[in-house]
């Protein structure tokens, strides 16, 4: 059986619907940072990646109160994230500069070892983005949020089963797409 | 061909999914999975590789930095907190709080052009005699604000009547008086009662000026 634990977030959500406003600050001191990651994923800057978390939250701040508690508050959460990243690209696709590999313009010489691991980074980020969204989508809602199968089930919209085999599928790709010591 | 279908069931795949699970965290599997997952790894070297080469690949991948830089938390969470305040729905006064600054403005504007509308204080009487008033209603160019014995008295100085200065005999004599000399005084040289009223002193001092004056 797997392990289940209560939503820690879940007295939060209660103070809130009771009156209590502090408890949402609670909650956006909790999960600013793994939503900002989360849409800094999906925005190409971080003045971008601002404003869509502030959207998420103050759409959190309205539908709060409404929360039905079926999924965790952090989940919850970071559909809202995705929800208004993904909104945000559509209302911005043609701003949207093309990706250049992290790190690429910040150092004019960088030492051959430095060279090395940049360009390691940059390979490993090359090969998320040539899988199948979905794959995408489990593999970093796993790895990057750390959220449980369960949790990245709820926010891909799938089974938890499916989560895991996506979650599967998507490792076993990345190891073709390495090669070397990865390749299966 | 590979086979990267998600929903094939296959045992191969299923045992490798497991595996990946079971790398990822073992706390995701049910305890009769993490069992026989332990069981092959045991027996079976290559799955340990498997195990191996998986770890790695995750490892790379947690050891990641996050894209972009991290901002000031604390500065974050204040622009949210202003974000989250002004979607919030205002009561209904908050709908009319421009009503105060510009009642206030309005009435500094009221009172402003009152002052400024207003002719300067002492041009025009408070009250001017009706029968004194030009025949348009208002006072005439010629007319004086003399202050005597303690009242303001308005006297139009081309009226012929109360001046007497056109022709020496036509003037009255109750305010020419005694003295023969066309001139005329505003005060009636008889009506000089209040000198009696003066008691000795007001008198000693009165003539020890005369005196003085002449001297």
């Amino acid at each position: 059986m797997a392990l289940t634990l209560a939503d820690p977030d879940h007295e939060l959500t209660e103070r809130f619907r009771d009156g209590d406003r502090t408890a949402f600050d609670l909650l956006v001191r909790r999960h600013q940072k793994g939503m900002w990651r989360l849409i800094r994923r999906y925005v190409k800057s971080d003045a971008d990646a601002a404003d869509v978390i502030q959207l998420a939250f103050v759409r959190a701040f309205r539908g709060l109160s409404t929360f039905r508690g079926t999924a965790t508050v952090r989940s919850w959460l970071y559909r809202i994230a995705i929800n208004c990243a993904l909104s945000w690209l559509r209302d911005h696709r043609r701003e949207q500069p093309t990706e250049i590999a992290e790190d690429a313009l910040t150092e004019v010489n960088p030492a051959p070892a430095r060279l090395s691991a940049d360009d390691d980074r940059a390979g490993l980020r090359q090969a998320i983005e040539q899988l199948p969204p979905k794959q995408k989508l489990v593999l970093e809602l796993r790895v990057f949020d750390d959220l449980s199968f369960k949790e990245v089930a709820e926010l891909a919209d799938c089974s938890e089963n499916t989560a895991k085999v996506n979650f599967h599928y998507a490792v076993k790709r990345l190891r073709e797409i390495l090669g070397g010591d990865h390749a299966p | 061909m590979r086979r990267d279908r998600p929903d094939r069931d296959d045992a191969t795949e299923r045992k490798a999914e497991l595996l990946t699970a079971y790398v990822d965290g073992v706390a995701e599997l049910t305890p009769a999975e993490r069992h026989r997952l332990a069981e092959r790894l045991a027996r079976d070297p290559r799955a340990r590789a498997d195990q191996a080469a998986v770890r790695r690949l995750l490892e790379r991948l947690r050891a990641l930095p996050p894209v972009g830089a991290e901002p000031d938390w604390e500065a974050m969470e204040r622009s949210i907190h202003q974000a989250v305040e002004r979607a919030l729905p205002q009561p209904w006064w908050r709908s009319w709080k421009w009503l105060a600054p510009a009642m206030t403005f309005a009435t500094a504007a009221a009172v402003l052009l009152v002052l400024w509308s207003r002719p300067p204080r002492g041009l025009e009487p408070a009250v001017w005699p009706a029968d004194h008033l030009p025949r348009d209603g208002r006072p005439g160019e010629d007319v004086v604000a003399l202050w005597l014995d303690g009242h303001e008295v308005e006297v139009d100085v081309s009226a012929s009547d109360m001046l007497g200065d056109a022709v020496p005999g036509d003037a009255d004599p109750a305010l020419v008086g005694d003295d023969s000399s066309t001139e005329v005084d505003l005060l009636p040289s008889t009506d000089l009662a209040w000198v009696d009223d003066l008691d000795e002193d007001a008198l000693d001092r009165a003539e020890h000026w005369l005196a003085k004056t002449k001297g």
